[in-house]
């Protein structure tokens, strides 16, 4: 402003000059400075209007009696990182676009994890394995301010290809809508909230390079249905701290269930889930979930989750079966301690004439499955954001622990309860990426006993 | 001096708006709500224009092993009412510090405030913008804070507990109000 005010100066005193006599120009001078001089309080007096305008109106929004910050940018100078200097050209020109993109934050967000393991059975090296596990891209984005999407896509084994084993997912793809502070709707492709791991199984949040068996072989994770939920996140009164999950969803289909192939026997629910895929909805299913998270360090929950799983199809032997998963779980952190526990059990009734149709040596649809753990974590050393800690678990699961009773002669056996030990520690280089090693003893199947490595992260 | 006018009041500008909109999820408090709510017996707050040099704030977040993520950081000198007392000697009841961080993906904006002698009067979270790890406005796990001072660990998982299932949220909330307490302590040392 000053600079052009002296440029119309210098214009004003030099063009009457050049033409005029002395004493016109001296008297045309002071006229013109005075005409000048006049424009200047003006234009001062704009500028402080302006000031004030601009102060005035986001301050009293603020608080009473602000005074209009001259040198506010300073208190940015405190917000971010000091990797710019404060005095520099480029900083200031960053403080202000900066602080325009305060008024529409970016509405999409990326987000992603994955691992990369390593498997080496004790008794048998050459099934030694390198896998990149899963690699995950998630999208959050934010249509407005109560509404917004979530959507991860999934590639597990690397590869997915007609001749590889790998698969392309979506793992969840839904609609969050937030009606008030505590209650808020979710619908599309989401995760059932059963369990400890379920819902939050970035590799960086669990202890051991496998998921627990009691959370793939029992709770089939990563589970998710495609349905409608209403979440209760109550923040006061007396359910203060208590989560609530409601919901109505697709379910399993035992159609699906190949009494020739282990998958039933490795995980009876991992065999028969649906994941959005075409999913048969005939029937659907209801979950309900408790969590209560009100005491810090603290979280005790259960959840339940039923429906019927023949979906109407005729000629079926199992029109009526149902399908009913229950857990309990608890987690307690206090200090550097990290504990926790989970029991989990299903069952699967009314596949009784299902089981009759199956060639002896096959598969059958357990009537019970169960499993549970107690897991110890302990942070032994911390620097930072780096940590190391060492963590044991003791589980015992069974995926077919009583099966329907049939005639003598066409009966299958239930199995016996497998017991695993798993050691190991986590070495995490900062809270997003983490380092892992263990070893898994089987009681039973002793085969199957395992070193384990793997590199996880999440972001 | 206009340009320098402009800059600064954008930061101002800034809060104002994402005070009157929050983002997804939910926004808890204004923070002029917040004012009130954490110094009720303050008759003004004062923007504060604290004099923290790059080198000294790389030295903080260097020491207190955190950055903070926030996309503006204001700082309110809470004032007595001293009717027609000369300002300078209104007695100051505190400091309150609007900060975000990252939650999982997005900002949590919260607000500290802080005694004249350095210790957490309280904290509070005014908006937050994910469905999970929302449990960090629980008024029990914020309490935690309440008397921590620079010297304090301030330390997730140490003097202040985890909250299962919202690990990032409660770390990084621990975190920035680790650092507040440090830029406090240089800015009461400042004299501003």
């Amino acid at each position: 402003m000053k600079k052009i005010c002296v440029a119309l100066l210098l214009l004003g005193l030099a063009a009457p000059a050049l033409a005029a006599t002395e004493a016109e120009v001296s008297a045309a001078v002071a006229a013109q400075l005075d005409r000048m001089q006049r424009e200047i309080d003006g234009l001062r007096a704009e500028v402080q209007r302006m000031k004030e305008e601009k102060s005035a109106s986001p301050g009293a929004a603020l608080a009473p009696q602000q005074q209009p910050p001259p040198q506010a940018a300073d208190a940015r100078v405190a917000a971010t990182s000091a990797n710019a200097p404060a005095s520099s050209p480029a900083y200031a020109s960053l403080t202000a676009s900066d602080a325009k993109t305060t008024t529409s934050e970016p509405a999409t967000t990326l987000f992603g994890y994955g691992e990369i393991n390593y498997n080496r059975p004790r008794n048998n090296s050459a099934d030694a394995q390198l896998d990149v596990r899963r690699a995950v891209l998630g999208l959050a984005h934010r249509f407005t301010d109560k509404t917004r999407l979530g959507m991860e896509l999934e590639v597990e084994h690397a590869v997915a290809s007609s001749g590889d084993r790998g698969e392309v997912e979506i793992e969840q793809l839904y609609v969050a809508h937030q009606f008030t502070q505590d209650v808020g709707l979710q619908t599309g492709l989401f995760l059932i909230p059963a369990g400890l791991i379920n819902r939050i199984h970035e590799p960086t949040a669990y202890y051991g390079v496998e998921r627990n068996f009691v959370e793939t072989a029992i709770i089939p994770s990563t589970w998710r249905e495609v349905g409608v939920g209403i979440v209760g996140t109550p923040s006061s009164g007396f359910a203060r701290g208590l989560e609530w999950n409601v919901g109505i969803t697709s379910g399993f289909d035992l159609n699906k269930w190949d009494s020739t192939s282990s998958d039933g026997r490795e995980s009876p629910l991992g065999s028969i889930h649906q994941e959005g895929q075409k999913a048969r909805a005939r029937n659907l299913s209801n979950y309900v979930a408790l969590d209560y998270k009100g005491v810090p360090s603290l979280l005790v929950g259960a959840s339940i989750f039923s429906g019927r799983v023949g979906h109407g199809q005729p000629d079926f032997a199992a029109r009526n079966a149902r399908v009913t998963l229950w857990d309990g779980h608890v987690r307690w952190t206090p200090g550097r301690w990290d504990l926790s526990a989970v029991y989990a059990k299903g069952t699967i009734s009314g596949a009784r004439d299902l089981n009759l149709s199956f060639a002896a040596g096959s598969t059958p649809v357990p009537k019970e499955f169960f499993g549970w753990y107690l897991q110890s974590a302990y942070t032994l050393w911390s620097n930072g954001e780096s940590s190391v800690s060492p963590f044991a678990r003791y589980e015992r699961f069974n995926t077919a622990s009583k099966i329907d009773d049939l005639p003598p002669g066409l009966g299958f056996d239930p199995t016996p309860t497998e017991r695993v030990a798993t050691v190991g520690l986590s070495y995490r280089l900062n809270p997003n990426v983490v380092f892992k090693a263990d070893y898994q003893k089987f009681k039973l199947d002793s085969s199957r006993d395992r070193y384990n490595v793997g590199l996880g992260y999440a972001f | 001096m206009t340009n320098r006018f402009l800059i600064a009041s954008f930061p101002l500008a800034g809060i104002a708006v994402a005070a009157a909109s929050s983002a997804f999820a939910v926004e808890y408090l204004t923070i002029e709500a917040a004012q009130r709510l954490m110094f009720p017996s303050a008759s003004s707050f004062t923007l504060e224009r604290p004099k923290i040099t790059a080198e000294q704030l790389r030295a903080i977040d260097a020491s207190t092993h955190a950055t903070s993520q926030a996309r503006q950081f204001l700082v309110f000198r809470a004032e007595a009412d001293q009717r027609g007392d000369h300002r300078a000697e209104q007695p100051i009841l505190g400091r309150l510090y609007v900060d975000e961080v990252i939650g999982k993906s997005e900002l949590i904006t919260y607000a500290v405030a802080i005694t004249p002698d350095g210790a957490v009067k309280q904290v509070e979270i005014l908006a937050y913008r994910e469905s999970h790890g929302y449990e960090v406005r629980d008024p029990r796990w914020r309490a935690q804070f309440a008397g921590k001072h620079a010297a304090s660990p301030v330390m997730l998982n140490d003097d202040i507990a985890n909250i299962s299932g919202a690990t990032l949220s409660s770390r990084h909330v621990t975190d920035g109000v680790r650092r507040i307490l440090a830029l406090d302590t240089l800015i009461r040392g400042s004299g501003t």
